[in-house]
């Protein structure tokens, strides 16, 4: 994947987590069933936001990392 | 032997050992200014990390989270939301900040954005707002200290003695130390508060409720407006999705820009170092379920504490648990008030004395490692005069500060890319959006859609901030060119 499309997603995957998690974005969420993991799921939704972020900063350090190193050589 | 005896020598021990710590660290910096501000751009990746983490978890994620979850419920997820949002930039920003700061020789924010926009007033006016923004932080730092110790030792050491004992701490090996003894004494802290906080969260659930989903199916059976976001306001009323996702905006904005994590992207080692630490934070963010965990814990549960700030005190020593656990829960909660109070008082006198005073007087680098060190105390006092207020809460006063940090978010992105910019429009535009922000928290009364006073304040800063730099002379082109080159 190219620099620009690999920054292009994660700046796309954090404005997304922006809207999801704030009004209006986070009203359909916003409510305490199903539990998941036994926690409600407005708070769940989050977590799993938050913990897709970690996935997302990666795979763009990955692409961010290739580039750089290509760059020194 | 009483408990509450048992815990204060625990809590002795702990804070022997932290300033063990902080003292050894300072051993081994130099004793030039960069070594006391900026730790000699040493610092690897399991110190940063723990440094940027424990500096953003402090009394406020510990004692005002839980206080939240608490009292107002779902409103507390607000913070769990901007965490991730804020740090993600920094992606970007951080090895940018570092690789000016290197060129130029940068230690703190308001040298990155004069070096770009050369105005003494400016570099004034950000460590006067720096330091403003500072004191309610670090009030709320030393309250949180104050409120576990009282609260653990049954009243027999009251809030004024703990938060002093603990910052007189803190202090002495700030002012030993400097940055060396912050990043040491942060990774010991940061270990130790995740371990405490995961064990007592899943813990107290299952002890209480017999789980997590059943504690829940409880509140929610028992009291559905407090689970149903964006929660509710401390007088029980429903809280407005206005002012809930603006504190996520203000937050998220505001984040990066306190001086002392701001200043971290010019302690790193190297710039992957700096990126490693954002990509593994969000993973600190998580640590607030568990704290939430212990704050609900305690909607069902019988009795109250004096005010929401003391739950989490409260709800260790009303479950019977052996008084070394007490202890230890105390040591975490202290650890997560200092580990920030260190950085805060650190910050706040690099920035007010390299920033401010240094722009209008020209004094030695010994003279000035004496001011930082005269600032370190004035900070701590006037702080610790605000934390005996019983009034205040953990949570707001941080609030409250974001209004004030966060405007100098548009100023540090147009210092470091927008070439346009003029000093005329950064100045203005700090200058609009302070102001907007200062009224509003002023008049609360007037805001629209119940937003925070920031967000209202970004709205002017950012259009003032364009529109006066396009309506005024561009910056000489060698002078961005060599900036930037």
């Amino acid at each position: 994947m190219s620099l620009k499309t690999a920054r292009a997603l994660t700046g796309v995957y954090f404005v997304l987590m922006a809207f999801a998690v704030t009004w209006p974005g986070f009203v359909p969420f916003a409510r305490v069933e199903p539990f998941v993991l036994g926690l409600p799921f407005a708070m769940a939704f989050i977590a799993a936001w938050i913990s897709g972020s970690v996935i997302v900063l990666v795979l763009l350090d990955r692409v961010e990392k290739r580039h750089r190193d290509q760059e020194a050589d | 032997m009483e408990q509450w005896v048992v815990v204060t020598i625990i809590i002795g021990l702990y804070l022997a050992l932290t300033l063990t710590i902080g003292l050894m660290a300072g051993r081994n910096s130099s004793d030039s200014v960069a070594g006391y501000v900026a730790a000699d751009r040493s610092f690897g990746l399991l110190v940063m990390y723990f440094v940027t983490g424990a500096s953003v978890f402090s009394a406020f994620a510990f004692l005002g989270g839980p206080g939240w979850a608490y009292s107002r419920g779902a409103a507390a997820f607000y913070i769990l939301s901007y965490g991730a949002l804020g740090m993600a930039p920094f992606y970007w920003m951080g090895p940018r900040a570092a690789s000016l700061g290197r060129k130029h020789g940068f230690v703190t924010q308001a040298q990155l954005i004069v070096g770009r926009f050369p105005s003494r007033s400016l570099s004034a006016m950000i460590a006067v707002l720096s330091l403003i923004a500072f004191v309610p932080y670090v009030t709320l730092q030393m309250r949180g200290a104050g409120i576990v110790i009282e609260a653990v030792t049954d009243g027999h050491i009251p809030i004024w003695l703990g938060s002093l004992v603990a910052y007189g701490i803190v202090i002495m090996y700030v002012l030993r130390s400097g940055a060396m003894a912050v990043g040491w004494t942060n990774t010991f802290q940061g270990i130790f508060m995740v371990v405490i906080a995961w064990a007592l969260g899943l813990y107290l659930p299952h002890r209480l409720y017999g789980g997590i989903r059943p504690m829940f199916e409880q509140i929610a059976a028992a009291r559905p407006e407090l689970l149903a976001p964006p929660g509710l306001t401390p007088t029980g009323d429903p809280w407005s999705w206005g002012a809930y996702s603006t504190f996520i905006l203000v937050s998220a904005v505001g984040l990066m820009m306190w001086p002392h994590l701001f200043m971290k992207a010019f302690t790193a080692k190297d710039d992957d170092t700096m990126r490693r630490t954002v990509i593994l934070f969000p993973t600190f963010q998580l640590f607030l379920i568990p704290v939430f965990l212990i704050g609900f814990a305690g909607v069902l549960f019988a009795g109250e504490p004096q005010a929401p700030d003391f739950i989490l005190p409260f709800m260790i020593l009303e479950t019977d648990l052996p008084a070394v656990v007490v202890g230890l829960f105390c040591a975490g909660a202290l650890s997560a008030s200092m580990s920030t109070g260190d950085a805060l008082l650190h910050a706040s006198a690099s920035v007010f004395v390299g920033d401010g005073v240094t722009k209008f007087v020209t004094i030695s680098e010994k003279a000035q490692r004496t001011w930082m060190r005269a600032i370190v105390l004035l900070t701590g006092a006037i702080a610790y005069y605000f934390a005996q207020d019983p009034d205040s809460s953990l949570v707001l006063l941080l609030a409250t500060a974001y209004g004030i940090i966060s405007q100098f978010f548009p100023t540090v992105v147009a210092a470091m890319y927008w070439k346009r910019a003029t000093t005329a429009g950064v100045v203005s535009g700090l200058v609009a959006g302070t102001l907007t922000a200062f009224l509003f928290w002023r008049f609360p009364e007037y805001k629209l859609y119940d937003m925070h006073e920031g967000i209202l304040g970004l709205l002017v800063h950012i259009p003032v901030l364009i529109g006066v730099s396009l309506a005024t002379t561009p910056q000489a082109e060698e002078h961005v060119e060599g900036y930037f080159a």
